[in-house]
């Protein structure tokens, strides 16, 4: 299941109309309310944050919203089964997210230039097996072994990381990308 | 016993430790004058941070300080454009000709504005994104994308004040040619308190780390170079960082100066002119950063 979120929406039904994502409290209120619509979901849904229409975000509303959405929502303890994909960030904005994100060791999914892109702190062999499943999309790691000359213990190793981190998706012993349309 | 405190005739953040020297000297005077009627020149640094002395005078006293007004009509007019003397009637008793005249210059980036709530961090970011954009990249030269980053910087400067500062503050925007080692126009940001300072700030987590070395200029250290924050909270201290990330990108410069320390991450234009570490300055209260951004800046990677 493929959930979008318009931040820009949830934006302007926070407070007065506004297109400019600063502030704390300003980050705060929009993840709350993100939360509200994720406390619906149930099972696996891949949820895409789109910043298309927001005009900046500073840092603090990186880390408001983005990385204590992460926190909250990927790991054991998260109420629901999300893989989040931020699309609509320019280049700039992107790295800013990412160091936020490699502050805190965390990851998400970019759409940056129609491609999906890892953002955030994670090891290089998994990035590249990243790109590769997206790229190719749904796969078994044999396939993806087979593709990347990499033994199977590493690829399987790289894709189950990848999936405890909820950057891919599983199932039925393939992995897939989460590719929205 | 009253003491007066010259303004310089050329007042920027240059000239602010002759201010601040004069300012240190009047702790304790009963009555305090801030003379002004000599100044020929202020960057927005000066009018931030004489805002920021007068908070602290009257803070101090009880009463606002004297501040004469400058003698140059033009100069007082520019100070009147700039919407200095707005907020400088809240905090000093002012001598001499204020001149009246029409806010709302359009070529002015960001009057003088005052900074003590999140929803005036709303307001200026919204007022240099709405209104200034245009003149930022058509009159500056500035990368479209670096306007954007511009009003991130913008925002994570003045929350600074929110957050920590623990008073209010001001912060104003102007375009001006640097004369001093670039020979072109600039972009500055200044933002100034009277707040408690980065010192007294990252105390509580920081000093001990520190021990006998904790200082202003040790505490700027923490904040700019280690993007240390008062909050435990990992997703904190994020906000100079990403400053000075932006800046790298474009060849600006940013200046902290909170006590007696005031520290620079210096672009290669100005590295033969300034320090990146100042120490035992006259003392001042609060923090005061500058942002330099020049015009017609190519991105570096």
């Amino acid at each position: 299941m493929i959930t979008q979120i318009d931040v820009r929406t949830i934006l302007s039904r926070i407070g007065p109309d506004r297109r400019d994502l600063v502030t704390r409290p300003t980050g705060r209120a929009v993840r709350t309310s993100i939360e509200t619509e994720l406390a619906q979901l149930a099972g696996w849904s891949v949820v895409v944050l789109d910043f298309t229409d927001v005009r900046l975000m500073d840092l603090s509303c990186a880390d408001e919203i983005v990385a204590k959405l992460l926190h909250a929502w990927v790991g054991p303890a998260a109420p629901a089964r999300v893989c989040f994909l931020v699309r609509g960030l320019n280049d700039h904005q992107i790295e800013d997210v990412e160091e936020v994100l490699r502050g805190q060791r965390l990851a998400l999914v970019a759409e940056s230039q129609g491609a999906l892109r890892l953002i955030g702190e994670v090891a290089d062999q998994w990035r590249v097996a990243f790109e590769r499943l997206a790229t190719k999309g749904r796969s078994a790691a044999e396939d993806l072994a087979a593709d990347l000359a990499w033994p199977l213990d590493d690829v399987r190793a790289a894709l189950t990381e990848l999936a405890l981190r909820q950057l891919i998706l599983e199932d039925a012993g393939d992995y897939l990308p989460p590719q929205v349309a | 016993m009253s003491t007066v405190i010259d303004v310089p005739a050329r007042f920027d953040e240059w000239a602010f430790d002759q201010f601040a020297e004069g300012f240190a000297a009047a702790q304790g005077s009963a009555r305090v004058l801030v003379d002004a009627h000599a100044c020929e020149w202020i960057s927005p640094f000066g009018l931030v941070g004489l805002l920021a002395a007068g908070q602290a005078l009257l803070e101090q006293h009880g009463r606002p300080a004297v501040l004469t007004a400058p003698a140059d009509r033009d100069v007082a007019h520019f100070w009147a454009r700039m919407g200095f003397f707005t907020h400088a009637k809240e905090l000093f008793e002012l001598h001499g000709a204020v001149p009246r005249v029409r806010g709302g210059d359009s070529r002015v980036l960001l009057e003088v504005t005052p900074v003590r709530a999140v929803e005036d961090v709303h307001a200026v970011v919204q007022h240099i994104q709405d209104r200034s954009a245009e003149i930022l990249t058509t009159e500056l030269g500035l990368d479209p994308k670096a306007t954007m980053g511009f009003g991130m910087a913008l925002s994570e400067a003045c929350q600074n004040i929110v957050e920590h500062a623990g008073t209010g503050g001001w912060v104003s925007v102007h375009a001006y040619t640097w004369k001093r080692t670039l020979g072109k126009r600039v972009v500055v940001i200044a933002v100034a308190d009277a707040g408690v300072g980065f010192r007294h700030t990252l105390e509580p987590t920081q000093a001990k780390r520190f021990g006998e070395r904790w200082s202003d200029s040790a505490a700027l250290e923490a904040a700019v170079l280690q993007n240390v924050s008062r909050f435990r909270d990992p997703g904190r201290g994020q906000g100079l960082a990403g400053i000075r990330r932006y800046l790298g990108r474009w060849q600006g410069k940013i200046s902290i100066r909170s006590g007696t320390a005031r520290i620079a991450i210096l672009p290669p234009w100005d590295e033969g002119d300034d320090l990146p570490l100042r120490e035992q300055l006259p003392p001042f209260p609060g923090a005061q950063v500058q942002l330099v951004i020049p015009a017609g800046a190519q991105e570096t990677r």
